[in-house]
This record gives structure tokens, sequence and C-alpha cells, in this order.
């Protein structure tokens, strides 16, 4: 398993003042899943995205992702896993806003270490030939397919999309997801969190949570949908 | 009222969120306006300390002294100063003498006097003592070899409290401590330069002590006078002067305003404070400039909440209110910390002061006037540099205000057309070149303090640099060359002077005269002493950067001095030089006279002609001062003691001595300047370390994001470290190109006019440049290690905000 997420527990704060956000978490991800995890604001969705990618620590449980026990990892091991095995889609892109789309995917490659031709990945998002241009000279929908192509420089092989289509249109929201599709049949783990419950219809499975506890974890309800067939 | 309250509360959140760079931004402020209430107010309590100290130790208001080598009987004199006008007048016998202070690690021998006054009836009266150290002389000690040592002498050659002098003559007298009086605040013997402790021993005894040592029992020459209370000064010289017409000697009337030490001192407050109110101009500019980008930073923080504030429709002066307050914290904290600084740096001056300036009292009181002006500005700006960004922010649309930094339309417009091999290292640089006007703000606040650093240092390193150079001039080709200072006018061919050739320790000796004139060229007029001695063949000359060393009828001006009369090489002067008639006595005549160079010595005053021209001063054969070698194997101290047993000879010194002198006037002075820049050194560190602290906070998301695709915090250090090089490498070199025409502004134009007499290179010495490097590059490169907590501690999921 890529993914593995045992008991996980996930506090914030201390005695009274005590916030359960995550609960009893049992969670297995596979190469080539594409996996949306859905539930309201507040839910824990997020949580259990940055504690998958090792942004968060887990209070208690294990975590172990690509054979690495993330939870027992030392400081200097999480700068590593989260440089060689995860790689981030923010909602709001996140770009450096100094460097160029090349260069933001150049940064993908450098900090990974991998032996990816940034051209070639923003080809493969639909933006050649607007390497050159800066964050701000790009629409929202391209911003955040060079935040993509920067995710895939690194070759790395889990995707932690958090609500990657929130700042966009349907209709390019729509052709992100088809990207990040993609990656999932190319052998990436997905992971996509939303409240968008239209998005998680796409789905190979559909994480639901609801008060920091998964309460449903199987394809999505009524089968899954193609892409094209979405609508929000 | 809720809503002031509401804004209230969350301006002290803010303080609380930002108190590291509030309190830092506030000491900024503080060091400007402390600093500059500090350097701005010498004047006043230097004026206060010495009126007092004169007022206390009853300085003359007058002053007679007999011809030289004229003495009468005592009682004579008090006599004579009778009238309405003089409230006290006390006779004193002064007698010049030389002194031997030698200690056990360093020779003095040099020139002096001896003062005898009255100390009867807890005397002196007019013109009395303070013991620095040790005690002071009572009428007990009247007839006994006990005296009293001036404290700058004393000072100069670290004597101790109490020991023994001798004195020429081979007489020998115990000083029981360190004492000051008015005519010696500053020693300014006559004839020569204030500041002379290097080259002159005041020693203040009891008149009857006085008369036994100089051998003239009941005799007094000097006579001090106290004017009754409404006096009529000009009226009461009259008089005097009336009244010494009965006297079978000359004499002449002097008012305090004679006394050079008095006027070198009460001068000197002006000068001082020229340039110390220039050097404080440009510590508040620093300050203030640097103050205002670092809070401008600040402020432009809150932008997106602002915008948040007009999205949701609250007045944008409501809006406006909580950055505004969080300045009026800065302001607040700025005017407390100031009155704090302004205090100690006004304790540090008035401790160096009191070092070199022996008042009795020094009264420092703490410039509130002063302060208060210039709190005002310390107050306005935090308002000023919050209101700009504020004023900004909801002048555009709310969408583009809350739009987070890196989604504004804003960014480079060029395209750049090759992906750099390494990001990493271009990631620095596009950080700077994407916010032109933040970065340009933030090298203008720190170069503004190290235009400052740059000036006070460059200053000394100027001042430094000329005394330096005076140095090296005196000492030529002839570096083992003595000075010797003869008691009077002496024939060549005299006993006298062939005494000092006779002494074993004694190589060379080469006759000089040194006479005081003046000088007229078409464009100035000044005092001028000429040194005459063998230029061509003789054992030093001055090196001459314009014509050329010659026999030729002729002066070898400065070169400032040629430039100040407005005279080039072979053009004439009008020289003001005193003329021999009959065997002792001068007159005073006009000479034209060639220029035949100029030589590079700072000290203006100082030219230097052929000995074979002395017919135009009647003085063939003559000299007063002596040029010496000293024979293989004697040292200068050994030279020195042998030549002191000469009763002829008034001073043996170095030629390094009298410039060591200047070194040391200067000294006193830019001990001042030494103490503001500790302050600015805190200061230049304050602002690199604010910097940081903001820049990393504008580059949170940017580290977040870093953080998140596992680039280590080394990394992002070592990227944040490279923009501050950047940032540092550009404000150094504004800093030192500022400092630079800072320094030339102070010594072309405002020290030219406060010290004529002295020539200021523009000097920044290469040590100035590393400091200044080190602040402006190291420091501020380092600046960003000091947040390497708060990056490890980052809370990535909050910054990254994954749920916006």
């Amino acid at each position: 398993m890529l993914i593995e997420l045992k008991d996980v527990i996930k506090r914030y704060g201390e005695g009274s003042l005590a916030v359960t956000a995550l609960a009893d978490i049992q969670l297995l991800i596979d190469h080539g899943e594409f996996v949306v995890v859905l539930g309201p604001s507040g839910s824990g969705k997020t949580t259990l995205l940055n504690v998958v990618g090792a942004l968060d620590s887990a209070s208690d449980g294990a975590v172990r992702v690509n054979s690495v026990d993330i939870t027992a990892a030392s400081r200097r091991e999480l700068f590593g896993f989260r440089a060689h095995t995860v790689s981030f889609i923010f909602q709001s892109f996140n770009l450096f806003p100094g460097l160029t789309a090349a260069e933001n995917v150049q940064f993908g490659v450098d900090a990974s270490g991998s032996d990816a031709d940034p051209a070639d990945v923003l080809d493969s998002v639909g933006l050649g030939g607007k390497g050159d241009r800066f964050p701000h000279e790009l629409s929202g929908g391209e911003q955040q397919r060079v935040a993509i192509a920067r995710a895939l420089a690194t070759r790395n092989p889990i995707l932690l999309c958090d609500e990657p289509t929130g700042e966009l249109d349907f209709r390019t929201g729509v052709q992100i997801l088809e990207l990040l599709q993609e990656q999932a049949r190319s052998g990436r783990a997905v992971l996509v969190v939303t409240h968008n419950r239209e998005i998680s219809r796409m789905a190979d499975r559909v994480v639901e949570l609801s008060s920091g506890r998964i309460v449903s974890d199987g394809p999505p309800r009524g089968g899954r949908a193609a892409v094209t067939d979405l609508n929000w | 009222m809720r809503t002031i309250r509401l804004l209230l509360r969350w301006s002290w959140r803010d303080l609380r969120a930002h108190w590291t760079k509030v309190a830092a931004i506030a000491v900024v402020i503080a060091i400007g306006t402390g600093g500059y209430a500090g350097l701005t107010s010498t004047t006043e309590w230097r004026k206060i300390s010495y009126d007092a100290s004169y007022g206390q130790l009853a300085m003359y208001d007058l002053r007679v002294d007999l011809a030289p080598g004229s003495f009468v009987d005592q009682g004579v004199l008090t006599a004579l100063a009778d009238g309405d006008a003089v409230a006290v007048a006390e006779e004193r016998l002064i007698v010049p003498t030389q002194v031997d202070a030698s200690t056990e690690g360093e020779t003095v021998l040099v020139r002096g006097a001896i003062t005898g006054a009255d100390f009867s009836a807890n005397g002196p009266h007019v013109n009395s003592y303070h013991a620095m150290t040790g005690r002071l002389l009572t009428e007990d000690d009247a007839g006994a070899p006990a005296l009293m040592i001036e404290r700058n002498f004393a000072r100069f050659y670290s004597l101790a409290d109490s020991g023994f002098v001798a004195l020429g003559g081979g007489r020998r007298a115990e000083f029981v401590g360190q004492a000051t009086t008015p005519e010696y605040f500053s020693v300014a013997p006559e004839g020569e330069m204030f500041m002379s402790e290097a080259t002159f021993a005041g020693l203040f005894t009891t008149i009857e002590t006085a008369q036994d040592l100089a051998g003239l029992p009941g005799k007094v020459n000097n006579l001090v006078v106290t004017l009754a209370p409404g006096a009529d000064r000009d009226e009461a010289v009259a008089q005097l002067e009336d009244a010494l017409t009965t006297l079978p000697v000359g004499a002449t009337v002097f008012t305090r305003d004679d006394n050079l030490s008095y006027t070198a001192l009460t001068t000197d407050i002006e000068q001082d404070q020229a340039i110390f109110n220039a050097l404080a101009a440009l510590l508040i500019g620093g300050a203030v400039g640097a103050a205002f980008n670092l809070i401008h930073r600040l402020a432009e923080q809150q932008r997106r909440e602002i915008g948040i504030g007009m999205a949701l429709g609250v007045h944008p002066r409501i809006l406006a209110v909580r950055p505004l307050l969080v300045s009026a914290q800065i302001a607040t904290l700025g005017v407390i910390f100031g009155v704090g600084v302004g205090m100690l740096i006004g304790n540090s001056m008035a401790t160096v002061f009191t070092e070199f300036i022996p008042l009795p009292i020094w009264e420092t009181p703490f410039p509130t006037a002063v302060f208060v002006r210039v709190a005002a500005i310390g107050l306005v700006v935090p308002f000023l540099a919050s209101a700009i960004p504020v004023w900004r922010a909801v002048r555009v649309r709310p969408i583009e205000a809350i739009k987070p930094a890196h989604l504004t339309g804003k960014g480079p417009k060029r395209r750049r057309r090759h992906t750099p091999r390494n990001i990493f290292a271009a990631m620095p640089l596009r950080n700077l070149r994407r916010s032109p006007r933040r970065t340009a703000l933030t090298i203008l606040g720190i170069a503004a303090s190290l235009t400052v650093l740059t000036g006070f240092l460059g200053i000394m390193d100027s001042v430094f640099g000329a005394v330096d150079r005076a140095e090296t001039e005196a000492v030529g080709t002839s570096p083992e060359r003595i000075t010797v200072a003869l008691d009077t006018f002496h024939p060549m061919m005299s006993p006298e002077v062939e005494a000092v050739g006779a002494a074993a320790s004694v190589e060379t000796v080469e006759a000089a005269l040194r006479l005081a004139g003046s000088v007229a060229g078409p464009s100035g007029e000044f005092e001028l002493f000429i040194e005459m001695a063998d230029l061509t063949n003789g054992m030093w000359s001055p090196s001459v950067t314009d014509g050329a060393l010659s026999v030729k009828p002729g002066l070898i001006l400065a070169e400032k001095a040629a430039i100040d009369l407005g005279v080039d090489v072979g053009d004439t002067v009008l020289l003001h030089h005193p003329v021999r008639q009959g065997l002792a006595a001068y007159t005073f005549v006009d000479t034209e006279i060639e220029v035949l160079g100029t030589h590079p010595a700072p000290l203006r005053s100082v030219a230097y002609m052929h000995l074979d021209h002395v017919a135009m001063f009647n003085l063939e054969g003559i000299a007063n001062a002596l040029n010496v070698l000293p024979a293989a194997g004697f040292t200068l101290t050994e030279v020195q003691e042998e030549l002191f047993a000469l009763d002829s000879v008034a001073s043996v010194q170095s030629v390094t001595t009298a410039t060591q002198a200047v070194r040391d006037a200067f000294e006193q002075t830019l001990a001042i300047i030494q103490v503001m820049v500790v302050a600015i050194l805190f200061l230049a560190l304050l602002i690199a370390f604010n910097t940081a602290a903001i820049n990393l906070e504008a580059r949170a998301r940017d580290h977040a994001t870093m953080f998140a695709f596992g680039v280590k915090v080394r990394t992002a250090l070592r990227m944040a470290a490279v923009e501050s090089f950047t940032i540092g490498t550009m404000a150094t070199v504004l800093g030192l190109i500022g400092g630079l025409a800072m320094v030339w502004w102070m010594t072309q134009r405002l020290l030219a006019e406060t010290l004529p007499d002295f020539a200021l290179p523009v000097v920044l010495k290469p040590t100035t440049v590393i400091i200044v490097a080190v602040m402006g590059v190291l420091a501020v490169s380092l600046a960003p290690l000091l947040t390497v907590r708060r990056m490890r501690r980052m809370d990535l999921p909050g910054t990254l905000r994954l749920m916006e």
C-alpha cells in the first residue's frame, strides 16, 4: 500500500479546550487510485491531507506513506519525505510570483531532484508556449495548471490536492480534474480534498468525513461518472 | 464608542503580535530623537557649566601683566587698583620655568609657568583653584616647596595625584594635587595654540613659594581684578591703565575676552555645536528614513484586512484607525525610549567633556525643550509612514486590496527567455525585482543609517588623516630630529647655543628662527608662524608639492594657505612681520614677498623661509630654536635629560610631540562622535534585524510552499540571506557614497568655516569601509539567521491557508 493510516487521531489544544479533528482514521490507498475526500467545512478533510503530507503530525496512531513511517520520522526525514514522496496542489495555487511559469515548474524539479523537463511538463498540462509568463499574467485556470505542472515535475508518487478547483469556474475546474485523473491513470495516487459532492462522482473512491470520522469509504454513490458528465 | 474600544483592543493585539518589531522600530526612532536631542543640546549645558565654573572660581574681569622680566614690590599693584569699580584685586607672580615631570615609563620635559597666588584668608579670591585630585593648597603651605599641578597636563601624561617635579635651575617641588583654574580650563600659553597640555605645564603655588622658587622675594608681576557689580569695564580699564602709567615698568591691561583659554573654550562651544548639529541632522534623517520604511512595510501587511473591511462597508476613516493606532504605539514607545537614549547620550557626552575639560561644575540637564521639538518628528513619522499604505489601500477596489500579495496584478514585466540552471539561486533576485518600490525603500532605509555611520567614521578618518599627514611631514626624512626651543633669542655663537652643540648626546645642531606675523593675499588674511631654517642643505626641509625649495627670498606656504590667500607659486603676498629695533625691541612692518612653493602640511598658519633671508627681520646670526640630531647611541630621553640642565633651553621635544598634541585635541572632540558611533552601530543592527523580520513575514507563504515541497530550512535561509546580501550590498554602496558626500560637505564646507586654519582631506580609511561593509553586507545578510527559530516553528498549514 502506498498510504496506510491506522487508528489515527489528531487533536488540537489540551484539556477542556481540546478539539478532536480526526478520530480513529483507518485508510489505505494504493498506486493509481483517484480518491476524493469529501466532507463539509470542519469535517477534518484538510487535516487528513496535512497528516498524509507530513505538514502536520498525528496525535496518535500510525501513518505510513510509501513505506515510510512518518509518525516516527525525524524532522530531517520529513523534509526528505515531502521532497520525494508527496506533492501539493493548493486551492490558491501558491505559485512564486517572482518566477515565470517555467521557473515555477523548475522549482519542483530542483526541490525534488527529478530529471523532468519543465517545458515538457508544461506542454503536458496544455501550457506549451506560456512558460515565460509570470503568474499574474496567467488566468486562474492557467495558474492552477502551472501548480499541477510544478507538482508533476517532482515525479513524486502521491499528489495531494486541496480544493484544486475551488477558485476556478466550472469549465476550467473540469479541465483541471481531467488532468488529475490522467495522473492517477499513469500510476500516481491522487488524493483530492473537496466539499463539492459533484466532483466525487468521478473518483475511484470517495472517503466521506464527518466530525473527524470516516463515515463512508467506497466507490461513488450511483456509480462513477465521466468528467464530462459533471455539473456544478 | 464600542467600535473604538474594539479597534483599541485589536491594535493592542497587533502590538503584541509584532512586539519585537514594534520595540525595535521604537528604538530606531529613539536613537534618532534622543541622539538628536543629546547632540544638539551640548551648547546649552556647556554654557551653563562654563558660566557656573567661571563663576565659582571667580575668573578675573581684568588682568594686568608687567612687561616680560619686570617686577614690582608686592602691594604696589593692588594699591593702584583701588577705584570704586574694583571689588577685589590680588597680586600674583608668574614666572616661566622648565618642568621635568618624568615618570618611570616616560620622560616628560616641557616648558611651564609657576603661578604664585595669595592663599591667605581662604584665597585666592580671584582666579581661585579647584582640586580635581589630591588636595588644595592653603595658607599653611606658604613658603613650603609645595604646589599643585595643572589637571590637563597631568591627565595628558597620566601623572599620579601627587609626586615631585624638578624645575629649571635644579629646584624640586612636591605637587600635592591636580588642580584647575579658569585660565587653564583649556591650556593656552601665550602665543601658542589652545589645548597645549602636551607641551606646557602649569604649576600653581602660594605667592611666597613662587617668590622663593624664582629667587624674587617680595616681588610680583601680575594683577587680577574682579570688578564691582555694575561697574563699566571699559571705564575700569581706562582708570587702571591711567594708574599704571605711574609705574617705572611697562604694563598692559587685559580683559577676560583677551584670554585665549577663555575665548578658545567659548568659541569652541559654537564650533563644536555646528559640527554636532550637522551630525544630529544626519542621525535623525537616517533614523527617520529607516523607521519610515519599516513602519510603512508593517502597515502594508494590513492591506488585505483593510480590503476586507472595505468589502464589509466599513468607512475608510475607521479602517485607517487600526494601523494608525499601531503607529501611535510605536510613536509613544519611541518618545519614551527617546528620553532614555537622550539621557544616555547626554550622560556619555558629559562624561567625555568632564574628562577633557576639567571644570569644577558640570551640569547636564536633560534638554527638554530640544527633545520636545524633535519628539514631534518622532511622533509624526510613524503616522505618516502608516498613512501612506493605508491611503493607497483604501483608494483601490476592495477586491484588489483583499487579494493576497502573490495574486495581485503586480510583478516583473520583462520576460525571461531562459530558465536559470538553479532556481534557488535565481529566486532571491526575482523577489527583489518583483517589488522594486519596496526593494528601493528597504535599500534606502538601510543606506540612510550606513550613510550616517560612514559620515561619522569618515569625519574621524579625515581629521586624523590630516594629523597623520602633519606627522609624516614633520618627520620627513629625519625621523630622529629633535626640536629645542630656547628661552629667548640668542646669538648663534652665544655660549647658550654652543652649550647645546657641546652636549655629549647631541651630534648636530642647526639654528632656526620661529616668528609670528600675518600674511595677506587677494582673497584672505590670517596669522602666520614663519619657521626659518636651512631649507636646502639642512637636516630637514618641508616637502614641496608645487614650486621648489630655493635660497631665493620667499615663502613656502601651506597648500591651504595659498588657496585661502588666492595665490599661486610665483605670486607675491604681503607679509606683516616683526623687525628687530635695537637690542630687544621689535616693530612690525609689511613686506611683499614671493611665494616660492607650497607644502602639504595641513596647518595653514605654518610657513617656511630660508635662513639666508633673516636680514628682513634684522635677526642676522640670531636663533630662538634649534634642530638637533642625537649622537649615535643616544635616545631622545637622554638628549632631553642632558639639555634640560641648560637654563637657556625651554623645551626639548620630538618633532611629533606637537602633532600628538593636536591629535589629542581632536580626540577630545571626536570622543563625542565615538559615543554616537556606538549608537549608530546599534541603529544599523536594529534596521537589519527588522528588515529581516519583515521580509520573513512578507515571504512566509513562499517559505511555507517551499517547505511543503521538501525544501530545507537552511535552503530557505540561504535564499533569504542572498536576498539580504543583495539589499545590503546595494545599501552599503549607497551608504558609502552618501557618507563620502557627507564627509566632503563636513570637511570642505562646514569645518572649513569652523576650523579655517586646518586643511582637512576627505578620507575614508579601509577600516571604515570594512566596518560599514560588515554592518551593511555581513550583518544584513546574516540577519535572517535571527529568524531561523520562527522559520523552524512555522505553522505550515496555517501559513499555506489550505482552506482559503
